[in-house]
């Protein structure tokens, strides 16, 4: 077990690494001078001096690879270096915005699981049913509807026609919880149901699947109650399955907060995110995506060990 | 797969409806004339009119042509990227696929790579470097997108490349060239062609997700997301801002994603099978069941008929099946796969498959406590309370019987404890107990062990001791010897013997298989099954010795065996039974057999024959021309037919 877990963290680490490489390399292989390149906005170009200081600023005007080395043992640090706007220091900045964006994406998973997998096990232990003709075709509608979309409906329903929520903002939690859970409702619920539908989707091509196995006549054979069958023969299996594709849908998840936190103005990574871009911010687009890649890759490590947890076959192997 | 001469029924919609939403934008100067970019502040909002029809939005321009032009800015992006992802994934994919070595590496973690960075994400890197526009879209869906392409390409690919055809091809010497382009390609068209749709479908949401956020296609030019973007400020006043483009984002990726699930089901049909946990279908009528006086009878099966469930027309799969089961008795139920032997056990669990449902005739059980039940009229609770205790059952595929991920002792434990009130650990020493008594070595270490650790024929050792474990009066053993070495299989038929020897209680053994060497040594009755009914049925040692029905006499010929006193055929080839058993929905008139049997005559085709006692009563058999059968019944022979 402990050689399995240390295995994927190395793979974990050497990805991390691969991952850091592109995004450093980006910026050299841009045509031009990547400098000037972020300075010019609208067609305008800066000053020399402007240039001049920024390539020093970013240590653009080093070996590339004292570049590459100095990025990677600052990374390493979690030190970002400094914005290219405001010459704050990025890793305060994320330190500060993380935790909300967290916060929106730990809410919404719990709401697409509690609301998916009942929904998935029931349908497809029915599979053909009403109950499941009902919800696939619902899934299938849900499904595409992009989370912006969604997003602004909901506004539109709930808090200007039925006026239940507020449209968005942000309070924080030690101000005034209540407002705080209040404007953590909408947004939550727009990325949850985004994902609760690949979690239905999954959970219930598993449960169909797993039900026909010959283990599950056997548990029915020794006379377990439906509930028993249902949970430790079917269920408990489907879970491996069902965990490890919404990791890999994680990638979409995250990237549809992004757009869910900028519908909600909500100040989390993405605002940080989308104001740089619009000002080429690099330094701070750079660090936001890493953190945002590590994430990702920090919670498929975590889906790898709870599904060989789940599966004796995974770590037997 | 799918032919054009044969195109699908069930494609005609989805094909229609995408085509439509595709054609639709791109005939906007048919339908409008209106300048999509054209401001016009003075109508800003202007509600619907015949010359509008949808409207103006906060800007004056027509809804309807921005609509439209957005449209095709949209479907132009995805497609153009979409294209250019397919060609360069394609390519690469079988690069790697015909050439292997470094080039195989590099096409599969490729795509491992891209898929860690959230699409989106990866869309806004670049957007910051070279700034927003249709063209820097293209650019980055392309790049998003083309590994996906390359390792499906990769493994169809390689899948294809070691069909037999194309190693065919390759050994008549067709270039390379010639087997990718003609062999290769047109196989792995299929998977492509989802994983298009699909990608059509991600890259229009995220071109306008990236317009939404100001960062995409590039005003003034038209697009879905930034007409969503405008309206929002203005959708107290004007919801119809929003709506609009909505829907017709909405509905575009319903229609890829309509067609792609369609397309998928087209390819790849599965469906719905299996043994587990179908619905069980209820008996239509039942008749009452005579009483079971004998108290030696465990179960008795009276004229039982299963039909299967479909709508409208219903075959009968199992016909006036009767058989009594007693303790202490070992009956062998023996047929050709198909004969419906095990339904007819699947029947005495109330396991029969969804598909099936019991038409007519009883299934009786006396349960342990004495009270004789009818399996037919019992409600699930005490089916489930009957299952496992009264009646057991060991089933065919040892390998698969058990849960993979569940440890022995905790699958031996909760049928343990399903029936008996016992503490954890009382129940798990009773699992040990019972592991020693059915020849398992450490029996305290090997259970708990998962099953994938254990052998075919410890697992069925494991299967055995489980299904012992409250005792039951009915023990079924579905060819509990199929899978397994032959040598394995002696060692179970042993441990079976002694159980049933060493089983105080009394235990009733149903022995299914097709195996008569087998049955030789365990069984004392014998059923013949022959495409859904008993054929002959008595004493084993009657039976096998001097059998009357003229399939059993095959089955007998047929046994390459070292049970040397049972068939009598000399030489050193074995006769097989020529033909094949009908399907139930086209059995012939008169005897099923009939077709197969080398004694038919004029009368078997015309007359059904019933299942004939002996004079003793002691067997009976289901033929015309059997000893057994009514004299007056053969006034019809002439000759062999």
């Amino acid at each position: 077990m402990l050689a399995f877990i240390s295995r994927r963290m190395a793979a974990a680490a050497a990805m991390l690494l691969v991952i850091g490489t592109i995004i450093f390399s980006l910026l050299i292989i841009v045509p031009g001078d990547p400098a000037e390149l972020l300075l010019s906005t609208g067609g305008g170009s800066a000053s020399a001096e402007a240039i001049a200081n920024l390539r020093a600023n970013m240590g653009l005007d080093q070996p590339v690879l004292t570049q590459y080395v100095t990025f990677l043992y600052n990374t390493a640090r979690l030190d970002f270096g400094t914005s290219i706007v405001d010459n704050g220091s990025i890793s305060s900045v994320i330190a500060l915005r993380l935790p909300r964006t967290l916060e929106i994406i730990v809410a919404g998973t719990i709401f697409a699981l509690l609301l998916a997998i009942p929904a998935g096990t029931a349908a497809g232990l029915r599979a053909g049913g009403k109950f499941d003709i009902a919800t696939s075709a619902i899934n299938a509608l849900l499904t595409s509807v992009p989370g912006f979309v969604l997003g602004t409906l909901f506004i539109y329903f709930f808090a200007q026609i039925l006026g239940w929520l507020p449209a968005g903002g942000y309070v924080a939690f030690a101000t005034n919880p209540a407002q705080h859970l209040q404007m953590l409702i909408l947004p939550s619920l727009t990325v949850g149901l985004h994902l609760a539908t690949i979690v239905f989707r999954m959970t219930r091509a598993s449960v169909l699947e797993m039900r026909g196995h010959d283990w599950v006549r056997t548990a029915v054979a020794k006379g377990l109650r439906r509930k028993r069958v249902v949970r430790r023969h079917i269920l408990y299996n489907a879970l491996g399955p069902i965990i490890t594709v919404v990791g890999l849908q994680l990638g979409i998840l995250l990237g549809s907060t992004v757009l869910v936190e900028f519908i909600y103005n909500w100040p989390g990574l993405s605002g940080l995110l989308v104001s740089a871009v619009e000002q080429r911010d690099y330094p701070t687009v750079r660090a936001v995506i890493l953190t945002v890649s590590t994430i990702f890759i920090g919670i498929n490590l975590v889906i790898d060990i709870l599904s060989s947890l789940l599966d004796p076959r995974i770590r037997l192997q | 797969m799918m032919s054009a001469r044969n195109f699908p029924k069930r494609m005609f919609l989805p094909s229609v409806l995408l085509a439509a939403l595709i054609i639709i934008p791109f005939s906007a100067p048919l339908i409008t004339a209106e300048d999509p970019i054209k401001i016009a502040v003075r109508y800003r909002l202007a509600a619907p009119d015949l010359q509008h029809w949808l409207g103006r939005d906060e800007f004056g321009r027509d809804r309807l042509a921005r609509v439209l032009h957005g449209g095709q800015v949209s479907l132009t992006v995805a497609f153009v990227a979409t294209t250019i992802a397919c060609i360069i994934g394609t390519f690469f994919g079988l690069i790697g696929a015909y050439f292997r070595g470094p080039s195989e590496f590099i096409t599969s973690r490729l795509s491992d790579i891209v898929l860690c960075f959230p699409p989106i994400l990866l869309a806004l890197l670049v957007v910051t470097l070279f700034g927003p526009g249709a063209g820097t879209l293209v650019a980055v869906l392309s790049v998003l997108y083309f590994p996906t392409f390359a390792r499906i390409t990769f493994s169809e690919a390689l899948r294809v490349t070691s069909l037999d055809f194309v190693e065919a091809s390759r050994a008549l010497g067709t270039p390379s060239r010639r087997i990718v382009l003609g062999t290769i390609l047109p196989n792995i068209a299929g998977p492509l062609s989802v994983q298009y749709s699909l990608t059509a479908a991600a890259a229009i949401t995220i071109e306008s997700g990236l317009s939404f956020l100001g960062l995409g296609v590039v005003p003034p030019a038209p697009s879905w997301g930034q007409m969503i973007r405008g309206a929002r400020q203005f959708m107290n006043q004007d919801p119809l801002g929003i709506m609009i483009p909505c829907a017709a984002l909405v509905l575009t990726i319903y229609a890829i994603n309509f067609f792609c699930d369609r397309l998928r089901d087209t390819l790849d049909p599965k469906g719905a099978s299996g043994s587990g946990m179908d619905e069980v279908s209820k008996p239509l009528a039942l008749a009452d069941a005579p009483a079971i006086k004998d108290p030696d009878v465990v179960a008795v099966i009276n004229k039982l008929r299963l039909e299967t469930a479909r709508f409208g027309t219903s075959a009968a799969v199992i016909e006036d099946v009767s058989l009594t089961l007693r303790a202490n008795q070992c009956t062998a139920l023996v047929g050709e796969s198909g004969s419906g032997k095990s339904l007819s056990s699947l029947a005495l669990m109330g396991l029969l498959p969804g598909a099936i449902r019991q038409a007519s005739g009883t299934l009786q059980l006396r349960r342990k406590t004495g009270e004789v039940v009818d399996l037919g009229f019992l409600d699930a609770r005490t089916l489930e309370d009957i299952r496992g205790n009264d009646i057991a059952m060991i089933f065919q595929e040892p390998m698969t019987s058990l849960n993979p991920i569940h440890k022995i002792s905790d699958q031996m434990i909760e049928a343990i404890q399903a029936h008996r009130p016992m503490s954890k650990s009382d129940a798990r020493a009773h699992a040990v107990q019972l592991l020693k008594r059915v020849g398992m070595n450490d029996a305290e270490q090997r259970i708990d062990s998962y099953p994938d650790q254990m052998s075919g024929g410890m697992r069925q050792r494991v299967m055995i001791g489980m299904a012992l474990s409250c005792e039951p009066r009915l023990l079924i053993a579905d060819e509990p010897t199929t899978a397994l070495d032959v040598t394995i299989q002696a060692e179970i038929i042993q441990l079976l013997q002694t159980l049933r020897q060493d089983q105080g209680t009394g235990l009733s053994l149903l022995f299914i298989s097709h195996n008569l060497g087998v049955v030789a040594d365990i069984a004392d009755r014998v059923a013949v099954m022959y495409s859904g009914q008993i054929v002959e049925e008595g004493p084993a040692d009657q039976i096998l010795r001097d059998p009357h029905h003229p399939y059993t006499r095959a089955l007998i010929e047929s046994m390459p065996s070292s049970h040397e006193g049972l068939h009598s055929a000399g030489g050193d080839r074995l006769p097989a039974i020529s033909g094949t058993p009908p399907l139930p929905s086209a059995r012939p008139s008169g005897c099923t057999f009939r077709d197969r049997c080398p004694i038919a005559v004029h009368a078997c085709a015309e007359i059904r024959p019933a299942l004939y006692p002996s004079a003793d009563g002691g067997r009976a058999v289901r033929c015309l021309r059997a000893p057994e059968a009514p004299a007056g019944l053969m006034n019809h022979q002439t000759e062999a037919a």
